[in-house]
């Protein structure tokens, strides 16, 4: 039996979290630090209780996929505050300014897109990788990342970007 | 269209930003309008069929694109562009977040000046800027 893609290598967790921090730190200007599951379940509860209830959920999901030396995908999820606040630094425009959603998507999806850019080139130099279009997605009405035990294993970062919550993993097609 | 402030003695130049994701395109619009160089114009185009149309359309000094678009993406619009005598004189500037020697090289054989990985710093578009202006 044999297969033409590789694994994943081992370190991939933590170059995805380092070209996270790149992106955030020299594209947006947003300060980013780790979460122990206490602080980050307090963060995410804080979010939470912003939502106006049985509305629409904060909650958004940028999820890039890749194939390549290894195939797979990345996920980053975080409130709508936090994405509204990284579109309007990367473009120079005051937070507060209402923009429409498509935008905020739009911008969303740029992000995943260049970290998930970022991510491979550092980790296979010499190897390219065809990246499909961000899908980005909003999270169902009652969804939290605390209860969700899809996310609890080693490959997701529970990180804080200017003190509002966000989930990072990726999934590798072959393990 | 955004016209160029500067005082200096260099002619206005027309630019054209390929970009599927609309944050890209502000976001490159909004970098080179910070660098006060004489732009008269800047076109955008969602993909490299619009690119063309565009291209076609009116004299274009430089052409910033993205590699992965739908419709036509960015290799497909630069062997457009090869093929075609009057705009060989045309910069081309490519974009990506994939910054692989192999992306590279392929950029090199499409006659690409500089291959530009995003995330990247607004200093790299100004330099661009500044290679068109300064004379040959």
């Amino acid at each position: 039996m044999s297969s033409s893609k590789s694994q994943a290598p081992p370190d991939a967790g933590t170059s995805l979290r380092e070209a996270f921090v790149d992106v955030c730190e020299n594209s947006f200007f947003a300060y980013v630090e780790n979460c122990d599951g206490r602080r980050f379940a307090q963060l995410a509860e804080q979010t939470s209780q912003a939502a106006t209830p049985g509305r629409t959920s904060e909650w958004l999901k940028s999820a890039v996929g890749f194939n390549g030396a290894f195939a797979g995908s990345i996920e980053v999820i975080l409130p709508e505050q936090l994405a509204r606040w990284l579109f309007a630094s990367l473009l120079g425009e005051p937070p507060e300014d209402e923009l429409p959603e498509h935008q905020v998507f739009d911008g969303l999806g740029e992000f995943a897109n260049m970290i998930c850019g970022a991510w491979l080139t550092n980790l296979q130099q010499r190897q390219s990788f065809e990246l499909r279009a961000p899908a980005v997605t909003r999270m169902a009405p009652n969804w939290t990342p605390m209860a969700d035990s899809s996310w609890n294993d080693e490959r997701g970062h529970r990180l804080a970007v200017n003190e509002l919550p966000v989930r990072l993993r990726f999934r590798a097609l072959n393990g | 269209m955004t016209e160029g402030s500067t005082a200096t003695a260099a002619k206005p130049f027309k630019i054209l930003i390929v970009d599927d994701s609309a944050t890209m395109r502000a976001l490159l619009r909004r970098v080179v309008q910070l660098t006060e160089m004489p732009v008269e114009q800047i076109y955008e185009a969602r993909n490299g069929k619009e690119a063309l149309k565009i291209l076609d359309a009116d004299s274009v000094h430089a052409v910033f694109t993205d590699i992965n678009m739908p419709v036509m993406g960015g290799h497909e619009l630069l062997r457009e562009m090869a093929k075609q005598e009057k705009w060989k004189d045309v910069l081309r500037i490519v974009i990506s977040t994939d910054g692989s020697k192999l992306r590279r090289d392929e950029a090199r054989e499409l006659n690409v000046s500089l291959y530009v990985e995003k995330p990247f710093r607004p200093e790299v578009v100004r330099d661009v800027l500044v290679q068109i202006t300064s004379p040959a």
